[in-house]
Formats: structure tokens, sequence, C-alpha cells
């Protein structure tokens, strides 16, 4: 009976829309090619939709939120590259069995709220913002108007790592694990200091634990940190590729109250936290319920 | 005194104590988390506050509501009845368990040595409970019917609902 608010699921017409391009991001058949990258072989059941479905079941999960794959890049292409893909993604996630919702994504190399409100009042669960975008004051400030639309409707906002630089001789680990993790960090310390001041009431998912920056909060204090690390109750943490022990550490710092499912699948598994049946009800379900707003969420 | 003027470290429970007694002075605090779930529904608990150094809540109960044999790791807590009687109990191995009744204006602390349960005595009871460090994992005891005692490690979250029959004994 749970909800996993983070997977991703390539359809049929995004694949195309990929398919169709001449210059990264592109696929060629199942390669894609990304800048700065080696060519990556892409697992095409990894994005079959039947066999999600059974992933989905298996785990539990009544319902998933897919989201772009941030790391494309392609919200930070220009709009007249973004945007066939964004509307492909959008169009294609729309069309997936109840089972599933999607988080909205948009274009950041030019912010136009008026795409993004017509996408987000057609159903979808909320805004997914590469944390590329969200580094700083300036990232924020960008993009308020998008933020503003998010909270005039009540919807979450989804921070997902976006593209990470070119690494030489880096392995496949790599990304997830540096400059993933490091993006995440640099978003959710941006929202404590420039996000959270100006968008009082927007409830935010920080994906993969925000890269477990609430960790840091005695160093926060420390250096002159306001408010004692007291825990914003509208800010999420996600729990894609953590299990027990980082779970467990987050869970100290910030409470049980605000952490929340994610798998990021097809690139990783629901966790086993070992924190116990009433911790795993929680994050499956009572948080998300809260987070996403849905019938039955718990109130604060 | 709210939690914007407590010292920048973890409080003791003394201090927990303090805290509790002048939340209570505070409805406007609490007073609108305060609701009775219809029977068969858990009891009815919200976080009022978290931080890097306290933990409070407030928690409603009906006669049903019983914690379990439980203590809270290394962190110390207070506790104080705003309406109604909790009762609040101390396991003796070998001999009847200490009980005490808590009710509206008394309150209880106590240490990370400290293991009880409580059960809500009186209909509609509520009580304002404070923990530092903030609750994280507690030692969660069943007590077999030969007396045996046995602990299990669980997260914060298990304190909010009953574990099986034999933790009840």
């Amino acid at each position: 009976m749970g909800i996993d608010v983070h997977q991703h699921i390539w359809t049929a017409g995004f694949v195309d829309s990929l398919r169709g391009r001449a210059k990264p991001p592109f696929l060629d058949g199942w390669t894609l090619y990304l800048d700065g990258e080696a060519p990556y072989e892409v697992n095409p059941r990894d994005h079959d939709l039947d066999h999600r479905l059974a992933f989905n079941r298996e785990h539990d999960l009544d319902l998933a939120l897919v989201s772009l794959s941030s790391p494309l890049g392609i919200e930070h292409l220009p709009p007249e590259d973004a945007w066939p893909l964004i509307d492909a993604y959008h169009q294609g996630a729309l069309e997936l069995p109840a089972s599933f919702r999607a988080w909205a994504s948009t274009c950041v190399a030019e912010i136009d709220p008026s795409p993004t409100a017509k996408a987000l009042d057609s159903g979808f669960a909320g805004l997914q913002l590469p944390a590329t975008a969200l580094r700083d004051a300036a990232g924020y400030a960008r993009v308020a108007p998008l933020l503003d639309l998010l909270e005039d409707r009540d919807l979450p906002l989804f921070v997902h790592p976006g593209p990470a630089a070119a690494c030489d001789d880096a392995p496949g680990w790599w990304p997830a694990v540096v400059p993933y993790v490091q993006q995440m960090h640099a978003a959710w310390y941006a929202f404590r200091a420039f996000g959270r001041p100006r968008h009082p009431r927007l409830r935010v998912c920080f994906a993969l634990l925000a890269g477990l920056a609430p960790l840091h909060v005695e160093r926060f204090i420390a250096r002159g940190g306001s408010s004692r690390g007291t825990v914003d109750p509208d800010a999420f943490l996600e729990t894609s590729s953590y299990g027990h022990q980082a779970i467990d550490a987050i869970t100290r710092v910030v409470g049980i109250e605000v952490v929340v499912l994610g798998s990021d699948a097809p690139y990783a598994s629901p966790p086993r936290t070992l924190l116990g049946e009433a911790a795993d009800h929680t994050i499956a379900v009572t948080n998300p319920a809260r987070l996403l707003d849905t019938k039955g969420a718990v109130p604060r | 005194m709210s939690w914007e003027s407590l010292p920048e470290r973890f409080l003791d429970k003394r201090e927990l104590r303090a805290l509790v007694e002048d939340l209570a002075d505070r409805p406007d605090l609490w007073s609108h988390h305060i609701a009775f779930g219809e029977t068969g529904e858990a009891r009815h608990y919200a976080s009022l506050h978290r931080d890097s150094f306290v933990d409070i809540w407030v928690i409603c109960w009906r006669p049903e509501d019983d914690t379990g044999w439980h203590d809270h790791d290394v962190s110390s807590g207070a506790v104080r009845v705003i309406a109604g009687t909790l009762l609040e109990s101390n396991p003796r191995i070998g001999g009847a368990h200490v009980e005490t009744l808590v009710s509206e204006g008394e309150s209880l602390a106590f240490g990370p040595e400290h293991i009880h349960r409580i059960n809500g005595q009186a209909e509609h009871s509520v009580s304002i409970h404070a923990y530092s460090p903030p609750l994280w994992r507690l030692g969660q005891y069943s007590i077999s019917e030969d007396g045996v005692m046995r602990r299990a490690s669980v997260s914060y979250a298990d304190e909010l609902r009953q574990v099986d029959a034999e933790a009840l004994v």
C-alpha cells in the first residue's frame, strides 16, 4: 500500500523524441549519447511498462510518481530544444496507467511560467526541477515564478539531480556518488537560506535524502546558522539509493515525519530500512500522502 | 518560555519538566492539535516542534491506548498532563509492577535509564511530551507469561502503536 515518489520510465513517445535528435542528448537505438560522457547502453526492459508494473506489485507499491531523467540535461537546453522533449515526456506520463502519477518538468534555460501552469493544471502531482538550477540565491530567484505557481496550487516541488559535469576516466558510479550528492547538498542549504524565506508555504521534496545535507546541521549551528536547526516540516527527504544506515542517521537529525519512500527505479529498488513496521508505514504511506496532499494525509 | 529561548544544548529531565510545565500554559501552541479519533483508530498525536536539541509532542489518549514497555535510548523526557489522567507503569521483575497515576496539572520526568509504559486512564486525556536529545531509537520490551523480558530496538515511530499482546503482560 505504499507510494514511491521517485521513478523514471521512458515512454515510447519520449524515446522517439530522443531518437529524433542529432545532438546530445539523443538515442541511437538504445544507445544514449550525452555531452561529455561515454555512450551508455540503455536496457529496454528498464522502461517496459509491464515489467515496471510487476516491479511495483512486487514491492507493494500502489502508486508510483515518475519524473523526467534530469541528468540528461533536457531542462537546461534552449527552449526550442527542451520543449519538444518535455512535451513528449508530459504526454507519455499522463497516459500511464492509474497506478502512476507524474512530476511535471519545465525548461530552466528561459523561465516561462505559462506552459508550466498549463501542465500543472492538466493533472501532474507537482513540478520537478533539477538541483543544478537551485544551487544558490540566484537560482531560487530565477525559478521563483515557477515556485509561486506551486504555492498558488498547493502542489509540491521535487528537486532531482541535474546533469553531472564530465569527469574523465570516472567509473560508472561517480555521477551518482559525487556530483549528484554535491548538487543536492547545495540545493538543500540554498532552499533553507533563500527558497524557504520567499516561499513559506511550499512543500518540497529533495531526492536522495538531499545528499545527506541535513546531517551537517551541527556544523550549520556551529557556524552561525539560525534557529537551533529547527526541522522544516514541509521539506521532505526521499530515500533513493540509500538504505538502513543513511535513513537511520537522517531520522536521528530530522525525525521520521519528513522522510518519504523513493526508489529511483529502474536504477535502484525501495530500501530495507530495518526501522520497523511503524517507520516503514510512515515513510511509505503517511508522509508521501502529506507531501502530495492526497486524501487521508495526517495534518501537522 | 517556548523552544526559541532554550539553550543550544541537550536538556536534562529537570529542564524538560520545566519546559512542558511552561508549555502547558501556552494553549495557543497546542490546542488546535487536540483531536480524538473514532473508535478503532489509533490515538492521535502531533509534532509541535523538533530541532537539533529537543522534540515536543502533544498526544490525545483513549483508555484503551497503551504504549507497551519501552525505553528512550539516550533521550531524557518529560510528560505534562493537560487533561484527564494517564497511568505510568514501571516493570518490576518478579513482583507487581509500579503504577503511578498522573492527573491533569501533574507531570513526570525521566532520564534515559527509565523503562515505562503509559496508558490512557481517563477518557479524553491529553499530554505534552518533550524529549532531549530528540527521539530516535527506542527499546521496546515484551514480558512473556513466564516472566522473561525481551528487548527489540525500534524507531520512535513504534512508540506510537501497540506491539503484540505479549508486551502488555
